[in-house]
């Protein structure tokens, strides 16, 4: 131990200066341990995310001065805008749900869907969002979800709502059928026919586990 | 495909009162993740303590459960993941619950001497913690001094059943009918706020002062107090005296909790607890030290009354019964938490806990120095137990000043007390 002759304290661990007062302390009977490990300083560069922010900001600066030297019909730095804004959305949903892989999956589906409905509508309506991508990312997205539950061996408690909730986001393309807004119909039939079979073999299969899932997720 | 059924069966647990707000307030600067350590005499053996967990975690089920998020509630669920004792690598009470994170809500940590248990405060709060490292120093020196220990071997006391250990003390104590109206109004001002330069990484800064239980019941008692009071009116007063001047308007306050296993009938290994505030105002108040123990020492009479304890009980319980509280979705209810907490947290300078006396079998006391606890912080906290004469006084602080500390130690040592100091930094 080692002694502070301001603080009258003693030292266990071989320090040059007392911890409370900072004066040089003195040897008592040249016997120190070490009860804490040293612990290294920790550096979280981000290196990628910084670099990406700055070319992000770098390339709206340039859009926008571009088109205020060169004036055009359509307002494209904000269209570019609304473009870099979609991508950091998908980003942060990506890094935020990491632990999660069923939860990611179905929020990328949603996400998907509401930019690309949104994009659709930005550039004159043409309707592939409702057409294709809404029905194409529920059918892939239930799929790439059995085969990861698969692999990744997770049970089935940890996959079973993200299913389900797909299931149903999947037969919503009927209402698209109905009020008669889409023109291709093959990818919509297709999502809803996928989606109902799947919901009626997991409520068949695996009823009780969604009966158990729901009750526990939902308490209140 | 028997086992397979066995694994997606899967237990689920709600939250207790007082667990509900860890989850939603806690974050990189605040963990809410406190450490019990024990120093034993020799090194430990990674093997054998790998070996005493696993014995351990047969009597607390909860201790491998993890924390997930409903639609209105946190709750715990089992899990199957097993728990490994690793090498200590980072600082005290780095965290453990992360948002989403399917982990388990506790860690066992050995570095030389010493064994570490640091836990997420939802699964347990420090009494229920103490349980469980004594079980695992039980154990763990079971099978590290076999032979030494021979014939001698003490049986475990397990104290009380699983479904015990497991209970929900609020939900079976609390009586609804009384009305919470009773309740002294808490003062709404706002208490001085200790400042300092941050550590690094948000790093919290240790330092302990080893001393004898008896040389402090002794200096205690000359104030006409017991322990717990005397340590809290000198913390109280060393934050004063490092108080910048100007600042005095503002009552200093210290927020203490109370064990409610001991008013109540419970033996479980969660969280059962309440809290306290202890304040002093010294505008208006004598700065005189002894005046200070007397307040502190009326107020906890006046505070730890059993109808007191009763009312606070059922007044956390009725928020927690809310239907409007109950309804909103999970989302919501996380920043109210969040709002309520930094509004509390503006009530109070500091805290200070005594988590009580740590006991082993008698036949273990040659082979175990000293037991310690500590508690992430965001400004310095004070915490403390014992272990036969031995008393570990904790400081936990996110500053890299240690002016508080250091009066704090210094009047112990002025008044002839040895302290043996350790420190992490």
């Amino acid at each position: 131990m080692k002694y502070c002759g301001h603080c009258k304290v003693y030292i266990r661990e071989d320090h040059d200066r007392c911890v409370l007062c900072e004066n040089i302390l003195e040897e008592f009977d040249g016997k120190t341990e070490e009860v804490f490990p040293e612990v290294p300083p920790f550096y979280e560069s981000r290196l990628g995310i910084k670099i990406m922010m700055f070319i992000s900001i770098v390339a709206l600066v340039v859009s926008f001065g571009f088109n205020m030297i060169f004036p055009s019909e359509i307002n494209w730095p904000i269209l570019f805008m609304f473009a870099v804004i979609s991508i950091w959305i998908g980003l942060i949903i990506i890094i935020q749900k990491r632990y999660h892989i069923p939860k990611k999956i179905v929020w990328q589906v949603f996400i998907v869907s509401v930019l690309a409905v949104f994009w659709d509508y930005k550039i004159g309506w043409r309707g592939w969002s409702l057409d294709y991508i809404i029905p194409i990312a529920s059918v892939s997205a239930m799929i790439i979800m059995y085969v990861t539950a698969k692999i990744m061996n997770l049970s089935v408690s940890d996959y079973v709502t993200y299913i389900l909730l797909d299931g149903v986001f999947g037969i919503i393309p009927i209402v698209f059928i109905v009020l008669d807004l889409v023109k291709v119909i093959y990818p919509s039939i297709i999502s809803i026919g996928f989606s109902i079979i799947s919901l009626s073999a997991i409520f068949i299969f695996r009823g009780e586990e969604i009966k158990a899932e729901i009750t526990k997720r939902m308490h209140i | 495909m028997k086992a397979k059924d066995k694994k997606q069966k899967v237990e689920w647990k709600k939250l207790d009162n007082a667990s509900k707000i860890f989850p939603a307030t806690s974050n990189n600067k605040d963990t809410k993740v406190y450490r019990l350590a024990a120093e034993l005499y020799s090194d430990v053996d990674p093997e054998s303590l790998q070996k005493a967990l696993d014995l351990t975690l047969r009597s607390f089920p909860m201790y491998r459960f993890v924390l997930r998020r409903g639609f209105f509630w946190y709750y715990f669920e089992s899990s199957d993941i097993y728990p490994k004792v690793e090498l200590e690598s980072t600082s005290p009470c780095s965290p453990i619950y992360i948002r989403g994170g399917k982990n388990l809500l506790f860690r066992i940590f050995y570095y030389k001497k010493r064994i570490s248990l640091e836990a997420f405060h939802a699964l347990s709060d420090g009494v229920g913690a103490i349980w469980f490292l004594e079980t695992l120093i039980f154990h763990y020196m079971k099978i590290v001094h076999k032979e030494e220990l021979g014939e001698e071997i003490p049986s475990f006391e397990y104290g009380a059943s699983i479904s015990q250990k497991m209970a929900d003390s609020f939900w079976k104590n609390y009586t609804p009918k009384i009305q919470s109206a009773h309740l002294k109004k808490e003062e709404n001002k706002s208490a001085y706020k200790i400042r300092g330069k941050k550590l690094d990484e948000n790093r919290m800064r240790v330092i302990e002062g080893a001393l004898s239980v008896e040389a402090l019941l002794k200096l205690s008692r000359e104030y006409g107090a017991n322990i717990t009071v005397f340590l809290t009116a000198l913390l109280l007063y060393s934050i004063y005296l490092d108080m910048p001047k100007n600042k005095n308007k503002k009552p200093i306050v210290l927020s203490v909790p109370i064990n409610l296993r001991s008013y109540f009938n419970s033996s479980t290994a969660r969280n059962f607890f309440t809290t306290m505030n202890v304040g002093y105002d010294f505008q208006s108040s004598s700065h005189e030290f002894k005046d200070i123990v007397g307040l502190v020492s009326k107020k906890f009479k006046e505070e730890l009354t059993e109808e007191n304890i009763q009312l606070k009980l059922a007044k956390y319980m009725k928020l927690e019964n809310n239907p409007v509280a109950r309804i909103a979705p999970l989302t919501i209810k996380d920043i109210f938490m969040k709002i309520g907490n930094r509004f509390n947290d503006k009530k109070i300078s500091s805290s200070i806990s005594n988590i009580g006396k740590i006991k082993t079998a008698k036949e273990f006391e040659d082979y175990i120095k000293q037991f310690s606890v500590c508690i992430s912080a965001r400004a310095p906290k004070l915490t403390f137990c014992s272990y036969g004469d031995r008393l570990v006084l904790s400081f936990t602080s996110p500053f890299v000043e240690t002016d508080i500390q250091r009066e704090f130690f210094q009047f112990l040592s002025k008044k002839g007390i040895e302290i043996e100091i350790t420190s992490n930094i």
